[in-house]
């Protein structure tokens, strides 16, 4: 186990720029085998870490997505009922009815577990299920293994997937869920690490086009009054729709003209709102 | 290794459990901590669980590693109570007056902040919580303030009184356990409103049912017949009515903030309503109080089914709760009293709940509040009350 993650070190991946930081804290959630928590407001990178990781240790990924109706046995393992009656029924297939297992269907916790190779597992949004789904999923998180009661048998974690959870901030995760993992807060990006970004997704972009954008932007998200800001994921998408427009002058963002807002603001009341306080500012 | 960066923390107020102390102990062993900085991202990915705690954690780093100056909380402490002196002061400037062995009339001539500059002064002559002796904060001293003491005209610090003195906590605040208090938080309020559920059967029949499918299958002879059910969703409806006007709420509107974003996004059918103090012939959709308004008398065309929860502090003067046309309000005239109004909503809805976020205790003091218990069975806006409320919602009667 060890030794196969032994040499292995995350370093970043080739759409996603890494801060030292959270390659650190990354590595040493690795090593001690602790799932790693990411919390932070939507935008900043927590799913997208995930895909990075994966990418970066060449292993292959594995996503949950939690729902809020959503119960842990689904995220275990599946008894196919309906096809197994059918079996008995026209005795058609290749699979021995006597034999349960046959209709075991394996949940994405246990994808990662019985994986041949070492994988990357992401818990997305955990926040949204209740706190026994968190509680009893740490549980199997931590033993590696969960039973299957239909046929009585424990499937145990062939390689300890290197796990990610990411939480948005709205709500605080229980004590027990807390203290079994490491934790990260990812800060929505200064504008220098926004500037990387950038470059990283448009190599090519004007410098000048580039450094308005993101000026523009940070003062959009200032706004006052704005319900849902914009995040890097809209200044992404904003940038390629200027890019995309050959009327488009760098210099006319500045005078406070946004084209585009759409893209920004996906809220009717915030799209309002900022284009009420643009008004004010020219004149 | 570290341990007594570890007390530092605790001590502090970082709840950090020795369970991580020891997988950071791990982390060392295996040769992963190679610097310091290593050892900051590392120690505090493992040991803080939340944000709030970063910058704390900061400080205390800063000072353990570099020597940097701590905040001073000592300083804090002491500010609060003087402010609290203060507070006690405006409210009755006699006693404190006496229990400070000064005129009043000399204290009466300081602006405000020479007050607040001369309480801290006091405050500070008294350097530790020192209990007994006789200077002049501390328990079970001869003292004339403090809790406890047995000086006949002494007031009353730290220890319990009935009366709400904001004097009382002063001290204590010194010792208090962050991480048990703290307002109401979404979570809280969520764990609190989960029991809050109608599940009934609803959209497509989508789900199988095992134990009917194997019954009706071994009752055709083998001949399979598959038995669907509709998969159970929450349909509970609650209507929530916000008291949102006046001075008298502005002290609770963080919390029942709180509740109200809550509520948005828990229940799929959430209609809310605003009144101010109490309500008369109208409420109204929108928060100014402007331009939805709603007839009273219109709700008796909803499901009688529906959850009503009632968020005030139902404290107003009498009049406007018992005479008719008793609203404050010029433009809203009515003939109805407005308890007659509340009679109505509470025949109406068979499950009703008020939470007030005006402590228990104080209720036996405040006479609206004693009439409107009378009418909605009240509970108070914290986790305790919260349970209490959705306990009595979801009864069957």
């Amino acid at each position: 186990m060890n030794a196969n993650s032994q040499g292995i070190k995350f370093t970043g991946a080739s759409k996603y720029v890494l801060d030292p930081e959270l390659a650190r804290i990354v590595n040493i959630s690795m090593e001690l085998e602790m799932p790693l928590l990411l919390k932070g407001e939507p935008g900043t990178g927590k799913t997208m870490l995930a895909y990075a990781v994966a990418e970066a240790l060449r292993m292959s990924l594995i996503v949950l997505n939690v729902k809020s109706s959503m119960k842990l046995v689904d995220a275990l393992y599946q008894y196919d009922t309906l096809t197994r009656l059918n079996d008995s029924r026209f005795g058609d297939s290749k699979r021995d009815v006597s034999n349960i297992e046959d209709y075991i269907k394996m949940g994405k916790i246990g994808q990662a577990f019985v994986s041949a190779l070492r994988v990357v597992l992401l818990i997305d949004e955990i926040d949204k299920a209740d706190t026994d789904f968190q509680d009893d999923m740490l549980d199997v998180l931590d033993q590696m293994s969960f039973d299957i009661v239909e046929i009585d048998k424990t499937i145990k974690a062939r390689h300890r997937p290197v796990i990610v959870i990411t939480s948005n901030a709205k709500k605080d995760l229980s004590d027990p869920f807390l203290g079994r993992c490491t934790f990260h807060h990812i800060a929505f990006p200064s504008p220098d690490m926004m500037r990387e970004i950038i470059n990283v997704h448009f190599p090519q972009l004007d410098r000048e086009l580039g450094k308005a954008c993101i000026e523009t932007f940070y003062r959009l998200r200032e706004i006052p009054g704005i319900e849902k800001k914009p995040a890097t994921r809209e200044l992404i998408n904003w940038v390629r729709a200027l890019r995309c427009d050959p009327d488009f002058r760098p210099g006319r963002l500045a005078k406070g003209e946004i084209p585009y807002m759409g893209v920004l603001f996906k809220k009717s009341t915030d799209y309002l709102v900022a284009s009420q306080h643009l008004a004010r500012a020219r004149n | 290794m570290f341990v007594n960066f570890f007390y530092k923390l605790r001590e502090k107020g970082i709840p950090v459990t020795p369970t991580s102390f020891l997988r950071l102990q791990r982390a060392l062993g295996l040769g992963l901590i190679n610097s310091l900085e290593d050892f900051y991202t590392s120690a505090r990915a493992v040991l803080v669980k939340s944000e709030r705690y970063f910058d704390l954690y900061d400080q205390i780093f800063a000072h353990y590693f570099k020597g940097a100056d701590l905040p001073d909380t000592e300083g804090i402490a002491l500010d609060e109570a003087a402010q609290m002196l203060l507070e006690e002061w405006l409210r009755d400037p006699e006693a404190v007056a006496r229990a400070l062995g000064v005129e009043e009339d000399e204290l009466l001539r300081l602006t405000p902040q020479e007050l607040i500059e001369y309480f801290l002064k006091k405050l500070k002559e008294q350097t530790e919580a020192h209990h007994g002796g006789n200077r002049w904060i501390g328990t079970r001293g001869t003292s004339p303030v403090g809790h406890s003491g047995f000086h006949p005209g002494g007031m009353r610090i730290g220890g319990r009184s009935q009366g709400q003195s904001a004097v009382k906590v002063a001290l204590d605040r010194r010792y208090r356990d962050y991480s048990q208090e703290g307002p109401l938080t979404q979570s809280q309020i969520g764990e609190g409103l989960k029991r809050l559920r109608y599940m009934v059967p609803v959209g497509p029949k989508d789900q199988v049912n095992v134990e009917k499918t194997i019954y009706e299958t071994m009752r055709h002879a083998g001949e399979i017949e598959i038995i669907f059910d509709r998969s159970l969703k929450d349909r509970l409806k609650v209507i929530l009515m916000i008291d949102n006007g006046g001075w008298s709420m502005d002290p609770f509107v963080e919390v029942v903030q709180v509740l109200f974003d809550y509520a948005r996004s828990q229940f799929k059918e959430l209609k809310t309503y605003y009144f101010h103090n109490t309500i008369y012939d109208y409420v109204w959709e929108d928060p100014p109080r402007r331009r939805k308004p709603q007839r009273v008398e219109e709700f008796v065309r909803f499901d009688p089914e529906d959850r009503l929860i009632i968020v005030g502090d139902a404290s107003m003067a009498p009049f406007e709760l018992m005479s008719t046309d008793g609203s404050i309000h010029i433009e809203e005239r009515t003939f109805h009293p407005s308890i007659d109004r509340l009679r109505l909503l509470a025949k109406i809805f068979r499950h009703t709940a008020w939470l007030n976020p005006r402590l228990e205790y104080e209720w036996a003091h405040v006479r609206t509040i004693q009439a409107i218990r009378q009418i909605f069975p009240m509970f108070e806006l914290t986790l305790d009350g919260l349970e209490k409320a959705v306990r009595h919602l979801m009864k069957n009667n």
